[in-house]
C-alpha cells in the first residue's frame, strides 16, 4: 500500500469519525498528528540522540532518556505546533470574531420586532405584503448578524404568529422565513466568505465584490416568487384589512423607516462601503461595524451590561467553535498533502476525463450531498480544500467556485432531513405547524437556488465578476 | 539504531520565503541545481515556495526544529527575534554595498559574529550561509513623483524590519500589511506607497497596477543577501564532502543569481517603462540625507545593545578601509555610458 | 468525579470569559485604528499586531470553555440517535484515542516552541513598535493545558453517564439566541431582557463570572 493510499485511508477514517459524531476538531487533529506520525517517521532523526549518546560513552540512564526522547523525536509535533501558530495569527480569520460580535450585539438590538411591522405597513399594498416583509426583514437582519438560527427563531415568533393570523397558508409562509434567514451566510458581510476566502487563500474583499450581486439576485428571485404566487393564488396571502395596518400617513410611514429600517441598512452600507472602497481592511471594518451595532442598540435603549456580557461570551465560543476547525485542519491537510492524498485525488479526477462543466456539476452536487449531514463549517474547511487544487485544471476560477458554494450551501440549511432553517423555526411555531408543512414550505427555495446557480454560470461574467472588476480591475 | 545514510541519495526539503511565482524561486533553483550536480546525484533537493510547510516568516524556527531540512530566505524576516539580524543585510548603510558587505561576511569578521549570534546568543540548531549580494533595493512605488522630504512627509508606506524604524524616522507613516494585502491596500488607499524588492519581483506582484512612479536608489535596504539556513543535525550528519558541496555552492549559485538578476531585473525595468506606462526615477538627494539622518538616529539605539555595537564597529571598520579603495578605484562607469548611450540616464 | 466536572467547567469558563473580553478592545483598539488614520494620516504601530493577537488568544482561551458547554461542532446527526449510555461509551473511547494524544502534543511541542521565543524575548517585526509576541506563543500551551483538564472532566462525563444513562449537564450559561427563544418560546425575552427569563432558564449568576472575580 502505498503513502497516497494511506491518505485516502485517513479521509475516510475521518469521514468515519465525523458520523460517530465526536467533536470535529479534534478529531482533524488527532487524526493529522497521527498519521503525521507515521508519514514523518524517519529512523536516522529518532536514533540520533541516542547514537550520539552511546558513542560519547554516557551512563546508562542518559541512554535510556535519550531513547525514549528518539520516540517523540518527530518533525510532525513541531510542525503541528507551527500551524496552529499560523492559524492563531492568521490575519483574515480576525474578522471572525468581530463580525460575530457585530451580529449578537444587533440581534439583542430590539431592532427585528420594529423592522416587521414598519416593513408590512410600508408594502401592505403588494401581493403577498407580510411574506414580503418577513422577506426583506430577514434579509436585511440575516446580512447584519449572519446568525441564521437567531434570524429564524426571532421570525418565528414573531411573523409566523402574524402571518397564521391573516390566515396565510402554513406553507406559504414558513418556507418564506425559512429561506430568507439563510440568506445571510451569503450577502456580505458574512462568516462564510471570510472563512471560505481562509481556506481558499483568495481575498476577502473580493470574495465580498463577487458575493454581493448573487446574494441580491437570490434574494430578488425570492421575492419575485413570493409576489408572484402571492398574485397568482391570493388565497395563499389574504390582503390585509385597513384594521389589521392602521391608518398611517405617509409621513408617519417614513418616519417608522427612518428609525427602523434606515439604521440598519447604513450600518451594513457603511461595513461593506469601508470594505469594498477601501477605507478599511475587512477586520478593521468589522471593528467599526461592532462599535457601529454597541451605538445602534444603545439608541434602541437595548445595550445592557447583561446583553453586552451575552454577547462577548457567545462570540468568544463561536469564535473558538469556527476557529479551533482550522486548528485541527491546518495539521490534517498539510500531512494529506504531504502523504500524496491530494495528488492521487487529482489524478484521479483528472485521469476521468470530465468537461469543466461536468466537473463544476460533480463537485456542486457532492457539496449539495455534504451539506444534508454536515454544516457549512465543516464542509467548508474540510472539503473544500481538496477541491480547490483542481480548479485550475478545469479552468474554473476559485472566486467564482467560492460563490457557487456559498450560494449551494443556502440548500444545507433548508434540505431535509437536516435542514437547521426548519428545526429552528418549528422550534417556536404554534403546534398546529407540522415539519412536514415547513419542509415542503421550503422545496421551492431550494429549486430557486439551483436556478440562481444556473443564471450564475451562464451569465458569470455579469453577475459574480463584474463587481470585483469593475472595483479592483481584472 | 543504525544510521542510514551512506549509499542512498540525501534529500533535502528546503522552503522559501518567496511565492511560487516569485523569480527568487528561480534563484533557489540555481543553487539546487549546482549543487545537484556537483554531489553527482548524492544530494536531491525538493524545493517548497513559502507556505508550503511553513509560513515565509517562519522558517527559521521550523528549520531549527528539522520541520523542514533548509531554507532560503533572507534575515530581516528573523529579526524580531534578535534586533541583530537585520545588520546581516539591511542594516545602516556606511558606504558599502551588498557586495562590500557579502566581503565582509566572509572576510571581515562577519561570518564569526553570525555564528556567535545564532549559535552562542541565540542556541539555534542550524547553519546558515550567505550569498548573491542583492542590487540595492528601489524606495518604492508612489502615486505621485516625490523629490522632497516634505512630499514624503506623512505618507503612510509599507516596508519590513528595520527599514520601518528609518522611514518613520523620515517622517513617513509605516503602515503594517501582509505581503498579500498589499496592491489592493494601495488601489484602496490604505496606504500611499509602498516598497517591495526589484523590478522583477515588482512587475510579478502587479505593483504597475496600482502607481505608476517607480523610485530607485535607497538607503533601506542597500546590502542585502540571501540567507540559506540548514538544520544543524541533517548537516552534521553528511560527509565532509557533501557538507563542503552544500556550502560552496552558495558561494557558486551566488555569481549564477547574480548573473540572472542582471539579466531580468533591467529587462523586467525596461518593460515597465515601455509596456505599462511607468516612470522610473532616482530618489532624490534631499531625500538621501535625510534617510542618512533618519540612521544616524537608529544607530545608537541599536548600540545600546553591545553584540550590536560589536558588530556595526566591525561594519564601519570594513567599510571604511574597503569603500576608500573601491570609490577611489572604481572607474567612472556613469560618464562611460553616457559616453555611449547619451542621454538615457537621469541621475 | 461531579465535584471535579463543576472544577474544570468553572476553570475553562472562567478563562474564556476573560479573554472574551478580547473581543472588545479589539473593536476599540481597531476603530480608533481606522480613525487616527484617515482623520490625522497617522496610522498606529501596534494595531495590526494587538488584532491578531487579540483574536488568537481569545479562540484559543475559549477552546475548553466551548468544550465544556458541548459547542465545538459535531456531525451528530447519527450520533443524537442513540441513547445516552451508546453516546458515551464511544465517546469515552474517542477522547483516549483522538483526544488526549492530539491536546498532549499540542502542550508539549508547544512548549517547546513557546519557550524558545520566551528566551530570545521575541517581538513582532511587522512595524518599529517592537511589539512583544513571546507571549502570544505561550497562548498555545495555556490552550492546550486548559482543554487537558477539561478533557478529564469530559470523561468522568462519559463514565458518568455510562452509570447512569444520563449526561452531567454544563453550568447554565448564556445560550444561542435560538436556543433561549426555543425554550421560553417568546420574543419577552428579548424585550425585558434575559434576566427576565422564567425560572429555570435564568442567566448565570454574576458571581461565576470571570470578570467579577
Ligand atoms: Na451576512
Ligand atoms: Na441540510
Amino acid at each position: 500500500m502505498t503513502d497516497a493510499y494511506i491518505a485516502v485511508g485517513m479521509l475516510l477514517i475521518l469521514l468515519l469519525a465525523i458520523f460517530l459524531g465526536f467533536p470535529v476538531a479534534f478529531t482533524l487533529m488527532a487524526l493529522g498528528v497521527g498519521f503525521g506520525y507515521y508519514a514523518y517517521y524517519d529512523v536516522g532523526r529518532m536514533w540520533r540522540s541516542y547514537d550520539r549518546a552511546v558513542e560519547a560513552g554516557a551512563d546508562t540512564f542518559t541512554q535510556v532518556e535519550t531513547w525514549l526522547g528518539g520516540f517523540f523525536n518527530n518533525r510532525i509535533f513541531d510542525l503541528f505546533v507551527n500551524q496552529t501558530y499560523s492559524v492563531i495569527q492568521n490575519d483574515v480569520l480576525t474578522a471572525v470574531p468581530l463580525f460575530l460580535f457585530m451580529g449578537y450585539i444587533v440581534e439583542r438590538a430590539n431592532i427585528v420586532d420594529r423592522l416587521f411591522s414598519t416593513l408590512y405597513i410600508a408594502t401592505s399594498r403588494v401581493p403577498g405584503s407580510m411574506a414580503v416583509a418577513a422577506l426583506v426583514t430577514c434579509t436585511l437582519f440575516a446580512t447584519a448578524t449572519g446568525i441564521v438560527g437567531a434570524v429564524v427563531t426571532l421570525m418565528g415568533l414573531l411573523a409566523l404568529p402574524a402571518m397564521l393570523k391573516a390566515k396565510y397558508d402554513i406553507r406559504y409562509a414558513t418556507g418564506v422565513i425559512c429561506a430568507g434567514g439563510t440568506l445571510g451566510i451569503l450577502i456580505p458581510p458574512s462568516i462564510l466568505l471570510i472563512v471560505y476566502a481562509a481556506t481558499s487563500g483568495i481575498s476577502v474583499v473580493r470574495m465580498y465584490a463577487g458575493a454581493l450581486l448573487p446574494g441580491f439576485l437570490l434574494a430578488g428571485l425570492y421575492l419575485v416568487y413570493v409576489v408572484t404566487r402571492a398574485s397568482l393564488q391570493p388565497r395563499l396571502a389574504p390582503r390585509p384589512t385597513k384594521e389589521d395596518i392602521g391608518d398611517h400617513t405617509v409621513p408617519q410611514v417614513a418616519l417608522m423607516m427612518l428609525t427602523s429600517f434606515v439604521p440598519l441598512a447604513v450600518l451594513i452600507l457603511a461595513v461593506l462601503g469601508a470594505i469594498l472602497f477601501g477605507f478599511a481592511t475587512p477586520s478593521e471594518a468589522a471593528a467599526i461595524g461592532a462599535l457601529g451595532g454597541l451605538v445602534l442598540a444603545a439608541a434602541y435603549r437595548a445595550l445592557t451590561w447583561q446583553r453586552l456580557k451575552e454577547s462577548i461570551y457567545l462570540t468568544a465560543r463561536t469564535s473558538a467553535m469556527v476557529c479551533w476547525l482550522f486548528v485541527g485542519s491546518a495539521t490534517f491537510a498539510s500531512v494529506f498533502a504531504y502523504l500524496g492524498g491530494q495528488q492521487l485525488i487529482s489524478d484521479f479526477v483528472t485521469g476521468l476525463d470530465m468537461s469543466p462543466l461536468m466537473f463544476l456539476i460533480m463537485a456542486q452536487i457532492i457539496i449539495f450531498i455534504l451539506g444534508w449531514p454536515l454544516e457549512w463549517t465543516e464542509i467548508i474547511v474540510i472539503f473544500i480544500p481538496i477541491f480547490i487544487p483542481l480548479l485550475p485544471h478545469f479552468d474554473i476560477d476559485p472566486l467564482f467556485f467560492g460563490i457557487l458554494v456559498a450560494v449551494n450551501l443556502q440548500t444545507a440549511f433548508l434540505s431535509p432531513p437536516m435542514a437547521m432553517s426548519a428545526y429552528y423555526l418549528k422550534g417556536v411555531s404554534p403546534s398546529h405547524v407540522r415539519l412536514t408543512d415547513i419542509f415542503l414550505g421550503m422545496l421551492p427555495y431550494m429549486a430557486i437556488v439551483i436556478l440562481c446557480m444556473v443564471i450564475m454560470y451562464l451569465f458569470p461574467d455579469s453577475i459574480v465578476f463584474w463587481l470585483p472588476n469593475a472595483i479592483y480591475g481584472g | 539504531a543504525p544510521a542510514v545514510l551512506a549509499q542512498s541519495p540525501v534529500t533535502i526539503k528546503m522552503q522559501t520565503s518567496w511565492p511560487a511565482s516569485d523569480i527568487w524561486m528561480d534563484f533557489a533553483r540555481q543553487y539546487i541545481e549546482r549543487v545537484e550536480k556537483m554531489s553527482g546525484g548524492r544530494v536531491k533537493f525538493e524545493l517548497l515556495p513559502a507556505g508550503a510547510v511553513v509560513g515565509a516568516f517562519q522558517v527559521l524556527d521550523a528549520v531549527n526544529d528539522g520541520v523542514i531540512d533548509a531554507a532560503h530566505t533572507v534575515p530581516v524576516y528573523w529579526y524580531g527575534k534578535h534586533k541583530a539580524a537585520s545588520l546581516f543585510g539591511t542594516g545602516p548603510v556606511f558606504g558599502g554595498s551588498a557586495t562590500t558587505m557579502l566581503a565582509w561576511f566572509h572576510q571581515g569578521g562577519g561570518k564569526d559574529l553570525y555564528r556567535e549570534l545564532t549559535q552562542d546568543i541565540m542556541g539555534l540548531n542550524l547553519y546558515g550561509f550567505y550569498g548573491f549580494p542583492m542590487p540595492a533595493q528601489p524606495f518604492g512605488w508612489f502615486k505621485n513623483p516625490v523629490a522632497t522630504v516634505a512630499d514624503v512627509n506623512g505618507l503612510k508606506y509599507r516596508t519590513v524590519g528595520l527599514a520601518a524604524d528609518l522611514m518613520q524616522n523620515l517622517g513617513l507613516s509605516v503602515a503594517q500589511l501582509p505581503g498579500g494585502e498589499i496592491v489592493p491596500a494601495m488601489e484602496r488607499g490604505v496606504i500611499d506607497a509602498f516598497e517591495f524588492n526589484n523590478p522583477s519581483s515588482d512587475i510579478r506582484f502587479g505593483s504597475q497596477d496600482v502607481a505608476k512612479n517607480y523610485i530607485l536608489s535607497s538607503y533601506h535596504q542597500a546590502s542585502e543577501s540571501f540567507e540559506f539556513l540548514f538544520n544543524k543535525d541533517i548537516f552534521d550528519d553528511l560527509p565532509e564532502d557533501l557538507q563542503a558541496i552544500l556550502e560552496y555552492g552558495v558561494e557558486a549559485a551566488s555569481t549564477a543569481n547574480t548573473a540572472l538578476a542582471m539579466d531580468n531585473y533591467s529587462s523586467d525595468l525596461a518593460k515597465l517603462q515601455s509596456d505599462h506606462g511607468v516612470t522610473v526615477h532616482r530618489t532624490s538627494k534631499e531625500i538621501l540625507d535625510a534617510q542618512l539622518k533618519a540612521w544616524d538616529q537608529i544607530i545608537p539605539t541599536l548600540e545600546a545593545d553591545p553584540f550590536m555595537k560589536r558588530v556595526l564597529d566591525s561594519q564601519r571598520e570594513w567599510v571604511e578601509r574597503v569603500v576608500f579603495y573601491e570609490l577611489m578605484n572604481s572607474a567612472d562607469l556613469a560618464l562611460a555610458y553616457e559616453h555611449y548611450f547619451p542621454g538615457k540616464l537621469k541621475l | 468525579m461531579l465535584r471535579y466536572i463543576a472544577f474544570a467547567d468553572d476553570l475553562s469558563a472562567w478563562f474564556g470569559k476573560v479573554f472574551a473580553w478580547g473581543v472588545l478592545i479589539m473593536t476599540l483598539g481597531v476603530s480608533y485604528e481606522v480613525v487616527v488614520r484617515y482623520f490625522f494620516r497617522a496610522p498606529t504601530p501596534w494595531a495590526f499586531d494587538l488584532s491578531y493577537m487579540l483574536y488568537g488568544t481569545l479562540f484559543m482561551m475559549a477552546g475548553a470553555y466551548t468544550l465544556s458547554r458541548d459547542g465545538h461542532v459535531r456531525g451528530d446527526f447519527i450520533y443524537r440517535l442513540w441513547q445516552p449510555r451508546t453516546q458515551a461509551r464511544l465517546e469515552l473511547v474517542l477522547y483516549l484515542v483522538f483526544f488526549f494524544p492530539g491536546v498532549t502534543a499540542l502542550i508539549f511541542s508547544g512548549w517547546k516552541y513557546a519557550e524558545r521565543s520566551w528566551r530570545y524575548m521575541e517581538v513582532s517585526s511587522n512595524s518599529p513598535a517592537g511589539v512583544p509576541i513571546f507571549q502570544f506563543k505561550a497562548v498555545i500551551v495555556a490552550a492546550g493545558i486548559l482543554l487537558f483538564l477539561q478533557g478529564i472532566a469530559q470523561v468522568f462525563r462519559c463514565i458518568i453517564c455510562i452509570r447512569t444513562g444520563e449526561w452531567v449537564k454544563a453550568a447554565e450559561d448564556v445560550e444561542e439566541l435560538d436556543k433561549v427563544l426555543l425554550e421560553a418560546k417568546s420574543l419577552d425575552v428579548l424585550k425585558e431582557g434575559a434576566a427576565e427569563l422564567p425560572p429555570g432558564l435564568a442567566q448565570p449568576h454574576e458571581e461565576n463570572n470571570g470578570e467579577t472575580r
